[in-house]
């Protein structure tokens, strides 16, 4: 190795000692997050060991935490940088090193991508039956409550507050209105039946929570499990208090109350984001291959409307064939009620070309070192055999 | 000097004609033209394929085995299904139902005994019984079954299977297809072609229109029909002949359906003899049987004629090779998908791709050794995809998701050679280290070539799982909108990159040397085995019965012994047999790469 630095710290941040112990350590951090998906779930195996910075052990009996490992953001940091610099200080620029060159390029690349991706990707879902025009996407985790002025037939103003908002609790004034929000509980998953004569009370005065009980449950995080989150609420307005109203995103129908003359909607639902155009679901299709039940396609039939840019027209989208568009890209994701209801999958990410880019990057350059050292080696092996 | 060029050109020459003797006609049996019986197509799980498929797997999965007996006779899956179809009550006379859990024979009242099959006439008192368990044991979660629900839910599913197929062409206890023709206007006609309807197992009528792929059942050829169909009255002649034993019209009959097909839909009777010819090689068997033989060879050739023995070895394992690519084309041509699309064809791939690299590996180093490897390799993958094959069709039909055959010939089959590789290397370094505990002849000229094939592999192998995972996440960016999600799946193809990575960067620094190299070899075969079975078993936790319960166990032993050979591989030089090679030639245990990247 020629090493052009005499600097301790350099020379161990350069060492491939470091490279293997890092890569040793993502596998470690690798096999514990897919073994701990089993229990938990992919998000927040995800969120423990692979996009934090250090894996965390609860001391049970106690409040302490404790750091036992480095997580995966972290050992992605620490690669880079190794990658980096040893690419600087010890990679001699000579043309038997290409390869390397190129793919520690690549890989320097795919690991910021997948940094990019941590920080930037949105991912979200858009349900639309046969027939409908959605112009929102909802959040698959997050909820919120709105707070939806429908007074105008025309338009609604909608205004939203984050659940976390509500775990904080106290009261939260709705800005561009008078009301504000008393938050009394909230239960981030919760069991709701029809209040039985053994129910404690319910607080609730007021809205179809007034014959519920609620039953708190813990939260549940595993890929096929959903919370039902619920929270008693108190609208106040003017001084004046329309009663406790129980809010759930179980719950089907708005409840509304009206304060002189402005009747507003209250909902807890999945966060939506709102889009500047809409899309119609003209029809989907579910087709099964001839005399069995085995899914062969599902496609979406979609009109986009967007008025800002005077566009309309129809796309199909459909298994491994997603719409690409503003920025984000929507794919085929689900579908329900008898085939009427089709779910797509929307994400952002600014970042999602880098992969690609990476990984011609990296395959280039293996094949061209394995090139050059598989000519050398054979070059050696016939100079061996000749002498 | 001439016999030692020729050998291995006539140990070639004689494997595949030995793999080939397997499609020479087998003669009729009592008879009855039972071949060309199991070459008409008809339609079952989405394909259209030869009758002989469906009654080798159904015969599989109810018997464990494609043959069973009758009469005193081994009889193939062909004519068994006759039998079922056709002569019930004979059929109900054989020993079919494999019972294995001793309380499932004990809830029908029989002591477990060394015979473990059973016939229908023994389990038909009890059948209320069995269903009664089934319906209680269904609904749980296949993950929690205990061991008793497992298996009554599998016999009972066994039972109705063979009640499907008995009930496919006509129903059981009624006169025959042709009595049921007669009187398809007649009182009950309509409530028997609906049962027909919804027993049958497979469909054996071509689709009304010429370019549709609505083939039908009997049932529904029946359903409201005024004239009869050609298809439909040979039907009921093969079933009246079959019945009275009556060979001549028999054949005449199967001939004539034969014609049918071949007139109706020329396509799918080519497809269907391919795929008959395909049973009938059974060339992953063969080449299972040729492999063994290459293996054997290599052996003997370390005590005897090394040379002449070598090369035989080596003409052996590239019939092996031909026989295996033979296989794996015709199910290309047969599925019309690229060759990996299950766990199944998964196995038969790694050791083809394993075996070619051998295969090129013995060209350039001419020792024997990795035609041993290769031969081995093959032998193990085979045996492996033959256990994965009892849970039925092995063409089974691609999920939605999974029918793109671009991201199937790409990731999929890059993904599938990098697995390939790293076993490969795991295994020469198992080689390796049985060589250096077995022999006593100091060769460290043959040590260094396996090290330097090892390392050349798993270059070979980096790359592959490289390039394969990346295009994984690139399907799942373009199916899914996600390049990596920390799927299990992904996760595991990421290990064996991780690991063989670590494996070349620690040799480039000096690190591992020879024999760290060929422990970390080996310990690949763990990754490996891990992220292409292990991650399937996650899903069913730790409460799993049945068939992935011994798959667990069966993983667990193999990463078992690759722990103890890597302790093997890492006991120092002079515990070893071979140790003299390192004690005459001090100089040449020169720590390779440890001065700079090779």
């Amino acid at each position: 190795m020629t090493l052009r630095t005499t600097n301790p710290v350099l020379r161990a941040l350069v060492s491939l000692k470091l490279t293997i112990a890092c890569l040793a350590a993502l596998m470690v951090l690798v096999m514990a997050c897919t073994l701990a998906q089993v229990k938990l779930g992919t998000w927040p195996a995800v969120e423990i060991y692979m996009r934090a910075w250090f894996v965390w052990w609860d001391v049970p009996g106690t409040e302490l935490r404790i750091p036992v490992f480095p997580g995966g953001a972290l050992v992605g940091l620490v690669l880079l940088v190794n990658l980096f610099l040893a690419q600087l200080v010890r990679l001699e620029l000579a043309w038997k090193k290409v390869g390397l060159w190129i793919s520690h390029a690549g890989l320097i690349l795919l690991v910021l991508g997948e940094f990019v991706t941590g920080a930037f990707q949105v991912e979200s879902q858009l349900a639309v039956e046969e027939g409908q025009t959605v112009n929102y996407v909802e959040s698959p985790r997050e909820l919120e409550l709105a707070v939806i002025d429908v007074t105008d037939p025309a338009m609604d103003d909608v205004y939203s507050v984050p659940a976390a908002r509500l775990e904080r609790g106290g009261a939260i004034p709705i800005p561009g209105t008078p009301v504000a929000v008393q938050v009394r509980r909230f239960f981030r998953n919760a069991e709701l039946a029809r209040l039985g004569p053994a129910d404690p009370p319910s607080p609730v005065t007021a809205g179809v929570g007034t014959g519920v009980a609620v039953r708190e449950r813990p939260p549940v995080s595993r890929d096929d499990q959903t919370n039902q989150a619920a929270a008693f609420v108190e609208p106040v307005a003017g001084g004046r208090s329309y009663g406790t109203w129980l809010v759930s995103n179980g719950l089907g129908a708005p409840q509304s109350f009206t304060h002189e003359g402005r009747t507003y909607q209250l909902q807890l639902r999945s966060r939506r984001e709102y889009l500047p155009f809409a899309i119609t679901l003209k029809d989907f299709r579910h087709d099964v291959y001839p005399g069995t039940q085995i899914p062969k396609n599902f496609s979406s039939l979609v009109t986009i409307a967007n008025p800002s840019r005077g566009e309309q027209r129809d796309v199909l989208i459909y298994m491994n064939q997603p719409l690409r568009y503003e920025g984000k890209a929507f794919y085929q994701a689900s579908f329900g009620k008898g085939d009427t209801l089709s779910i797509l999958q929307v994400v952002e990410n600014p970042g999602w070309l880098i992969p690609y880019v990476s990984c011609v990057l990296v395959a280039i350059g293996l094949i061209v070192h394995f090139a050059i050292t598989l000519r050398r080696s054979s070059r050696r092996r016939q100079a061996a055999s000749e002498a | 000097m001439n016999l030692k060029r020729a050998v291995p050109w006539i140990a070639f020459g004689l494997a595949l004609a030995g793999a080939a003797s397997s499609l020479l006609p087998s003669g009729k049996p009592r008879g009855f033209d039972v071949e060309a019986f199991g070459q008409i197509p008809v339609l079952e799980g989405g394909r259209v394929k030869p009758v002989d498929t469906i009654a080798r797997n159904a015969l599989l999965m109810i018997r464990g085995k494609q043959s069973a007996s009758s009469e005193g006779r081994s009889i193939g899956p062909d004519e068994w299904l006759l039998d079922v179809m056709f002569r019930p009550e004979v059929a109900d006379r054989q020993e079919l139902f494999v019972i294995d859990d001793p309380e499932v024979l004990g809830l029908l009242g029989i002591q477990q005994s060394r015979n473990r099959y059973y016939s229908f006439a023994t389990l038909a008192p009890r059948i209320d019984e069995i269903q009664r368990q089934y319906v209680a044991a269904e609904p749980i979660d296949p993950k929690v079954r205990s061991h008793f629900q497992s298996a009554i839910v599998n016999l009972f599913e066994r039972m109705f299977l063979y009640h499907r197929l008995k009930n496919t062409v006509q129903l059981e206890g009624t006169p025959g297809l042709a009595a049921e023709i007669a009187a398809r206007a007649g009182p009950g006609a309509p409530q028997r072609h609906q049962l027909l309807v919804e027993l049958a197992h497979f469909k054996p009528l071509l689709p009304v229109t010429p370019a549709g792929d609505a083939w039908r059942s009997v049932g529904e050829a029946l359903t409201g029909t005024t004239t009869v169909e050609p298809g439909l009255e040979q039907w009921a002649r093969l079933g009246l002949a079959y019945q009275a034993q009556d060979a001549a019209s028999f054949n005449r009959s199967v001939a004539d359906l034969a014609a049918t097909a071949a007139l109706g839909r020329p396509d799918a009777a080519a497809r269907s003899d391919h795929e008959w010819l395909f049973n009938a090689a059974q060339p992953f068997y063969s080449g299972m049987v040729i492999y063994v033989l290459a293996l054997l060879a290599v052996f003997v050739s370390w005590l005897w004629r090394p040379v002449l023995l070598q090369r035989l070895a080596f003409g052996l394992l590239l019939a092996g090779a031909v026989v295996h690519t033979l296989g794996l084309a015709s199910r290309v041509l047969i599925q019309g998908r690229p060759p990996v699309t299950n766990l199944y064809s998964s196995a038969v791939f790694v050791g083809w791709a394993a075996v070619l690299l051998g295969v090129v590996l013995e060209r350039m180093y001419r020792r024997g050794f990795a035609t041993a490897v290769a031969a081995s390799s093959g032998f193990a993958s085979l045996i492996v995809a033959h256990h994965l094959s009892v849970d039925g069709d092995t063409m089974e039909m691609m999920r939605a998701v999974l029918d793109s055959n671009f991201w199937l010939a790409t990731h999929v089959v890059t993904i599938t050679i990098g697995y390939s590789g790293t076993f490969l290397a795991g295994a020469l370094a198992i080689g390796w280290v049985v060589r250096r505990h077995l022999t006593r002849r100091a060769d460290p000229a043959a040590s260094k070539a396996i090290v330097a094939m090892t390392y050349g592999i798993i270059c070979f192998a980096l790359f592959f799982s490289f390039v394969g995972t990346v295009l994984g996440g690139i399907w799942a960016d373009q199916s899914w909108g996600r390049f990596w999600g920390w799927d299990p799946k992904e996760n595991g193809a990421l290990l064996i990159v991780l690991w063989n990575a670590i494996i070349l960067h620690a040799r480039w620094a000096g690190y591992a040397r020879e024999r760290g190299i060929m422990a970390m070899a080996i310990f690949g075969n763990v990754i490996t085995s891990f992220s292409w079975f292990g991650v399937n078993m996650l899903g069913v936790g730790l409460h799993s019965y049945g068939f992935m319960d011994k798959a667990f166990w069966a993983l667990s032993a193999f990463v078992g012994t690759q722990l103890v050979l890597m302790l093997f591989a890492l006991v120092p030089a002079r515990f070893w047999s071979a140790r003299r090679a390192e004690a005459a030639a001090p100089g040449k245990d020169r720590p390779e790469g440890a001065s700079q990247p090779v």
